[in-house]
């Protein structure tokens, strides 16, 4: 079996730092050059990004591809979000060692928003796969080096992560859910964004058992419109009431561009700052999982909270 | 369980009895499945006689029979009309398409160049609440789960066949699948392992289905 760590961030995890990750939405395109300047543009603070797999089962770039040309661009160490949705058990084995090859060390574990949600709803969903059972099959390319009993000639080394969300409601049933992903062999998990703190601390207590580290999904609003949009069209998370009445009024009050800008980027300070300064009091993170994309200005401010 | 069936837009099955050239039918409708659909029966052999003939076509015969997928039956009942069929170009059957492919396989041996145009989609096998109230709750996977899962099953409740849910597609107990109009049926499952004290059995990590002897034409032969 190969020695651990494989990358960056799973240094990171290993050594108990507090661990930043990024995340990075290529579109439907081959030109990746928007993607890079975004890359390089939270290189400099960040662990890894995670690079996206045709969310909302809206097709874009293969997230492989995306992942291996952002790493090979910028150096940004990637975390491949690699979805169950698409390809059967055989192809995603095959994709593992396609990954590696490729120098990609990390990957996310995720089912997938079904193929009816999307642009190509046609398409055959999949899902021979779930959640667990890729996390399972990692682990076992990577610690048994092999697939079924046998063996795989030049094994593949990832980190293998899985979601977690605290919004869930029955949340017993998810908490039930991460309890089959450590079992499976999830090295990390990245939550879905949360904005109420009481439910995480809850949420986040209850799986402290499962002994996997833990990365808060969270998500700064860069601007009103933002905030509005991610209340209304992202389903199970709501953004409070108070935050969005002040983001409405950053917008309303202040004219001036560049003076609006700082304002949002002070307000998202102000708010997750004491969020997750309490949370790491408490032990319960590992890190944080910043998911907004197209908002890389804030990462200079996001990484005073981290270090806080 | 009923084989669930629902009708074909008209003018479809219409371009499929021109294609075949078809000018004078028999019609074989279902008297079990396809009449509770409302699809076949003495009702729908009614109604397809009407059509077929305001469109120029002949009805040669016309049967409603109990068990269009069973070949014993379809043999006994072809014989009957035999004359008729000799005589038409094709059958139109208001049947699922275990009553099609019966039908195919049983006209073959004596009429094999005779065309079967089917009018019905086959849905799937329902659960009853009422006629007219049909529930897909079981694939006919194979390999029942059912005693693992409080009685629910994953692999036809689930939108994504998921093993291991929910998935982050569910929303207070609501599937992404139809806009959150339908029960998630991993939450179904969790609620029934939980009314049952049985939540040990959800926390289970199972393997992902097996496809080896699943993913082909499957027969039960046993004598």
């Amino acid at each position: 079996m190969a020695n651990r760590p494989f990358s960056k961030l799973g240094e990171g995890l290993a050594k108990g730092e507090f661990v930043l990750t990024g995340e990075l939405e290529p579109e439907k395109t081959c030109d990746l050059s928007h993607t890079i300047k975004e890359a390089n543009e939270m290189a400099p603070y960040v662990h890894a990004a995670n690079v996206t797999d045709s969310p909302l089962g809206i097709v874009t770039i293969n997230s492989m591809a995306a992942s291996n040309i952002i790493q090979r661009e910028t150096g940004l160490e990637c975390v491949w979000q690699l979805t169950v949705r698409d390809v059967n058990k055989l192809g995603i084995a095959g994709m593992i060692m396609g990954g590696h090859a490729l120098g990609l060390r990390n990957v996310l574990s995720l089912t997938g928003d079904h193929t009816a949600l999307g642009d190509m709803p046609e398409s055959k969903p999949v899902f021979d796969l779930d959640s667990s059972t890729l996390v399972k099959l990692v682990r076992e390319m990577v610690d048994e080096e092999s697939i079924n009993g046998h063996e795989i000639e030049c094994p593949p080394t990832f980190h293998v992560g899985a979601a977690a969300n605290p919004n869930a409601d029955p949340m017993g049933a998810e908490i039930l859910k991460i309890g089959r992903k450590a079992e499976a062999g999830a090295e990390f998990l990245q939550t879905q964004v949360v904005y109420d703190i009481d439910r995480t601390i809850e949420f986040l207590t209850e799986i402290k058992k499962y002994k996997v580290p833990v990365l808060l999904g969270i998500f700064p609003m860069k601007s009103y419109g933002i905030a509005k949009g991610f209340d209304t069209f992202v389903p199970g998370v709501s953004v409070p009431p108070d935050i969005l009445a002040k983001w409405k009024g950053i917008k309303k009050n202040i004219t001036d561009k560049k003076e609006k800008k700082a304002a949002y980027d002070e307000a998202n300070y102000e708010f997750f700052k004491p969020f997750i300064t309490e949370l790491k009091k408490k032990g319960l993170l590992a890190g944080v999982h910043c998911m907004a994309v197209h908002y890389t200005r804030i990462f200079p401010k996001l990484i005073e909270v981290i270090k806080a | 369980m009923v084989v669930i069936t629902t009708a074909k837009p008209d003018e479809e099955v219409f371009e499929a009895l021109e294609r075949y050239d078809i000018k004078k039918t028999v019609v074989v409708s279902c008297g079990t499945c396809a009449a509770l659909c409302q699809t076949g029966g003495t009702e729908g052999l009614e109604n397809w006689t009407k059509k077929l003939e305001e469109k120029g076509i002949q009805v040669a015969a016309g049967i409603v029979s109990d068990d269009v997928c069973d070949n014993r039956v379809m043999m006994k009942d072809l014989r009957k009309i035999d004359d008729e069929l000799k005589d038409a170009d094709g059958i139109l059957t208001l049947s699922c398409g275990l009553g099609e492919q019966s039908l195919v396989k049983v006209l073959g041996r004596k009429y094999p160049e005779k065309p079967v145009i089917i009018a019905n989609n086959t849905e799937f096998m329902g659960m009853t609440e009422r006629i007219g109230r049909f529930y897909m709750r079981c694939r006919g996977c194979g390999d029942c789960l059912l005693n693992d899962t409080g009685g629910i099953c994953p692999i036809t409740t689930c939108a994504k066949s998921l093993m291991n849910g929910p998935c982050g597609g569910m929303v207070e107990g609501m599937c992404e699948v139809g806009d959150y109009e339908r029960d998630c049926g991993w939450v179904l499952i969790y609620k029934r392992l939980e009314e049952m004290g049985r939540l040990d059995l959800f926390e289970k990590l199972r393997d992902s289905f097996d496809w080896s002897e699943r993913g082909h034409q499957r027969e039960v032969v046993f004598r």
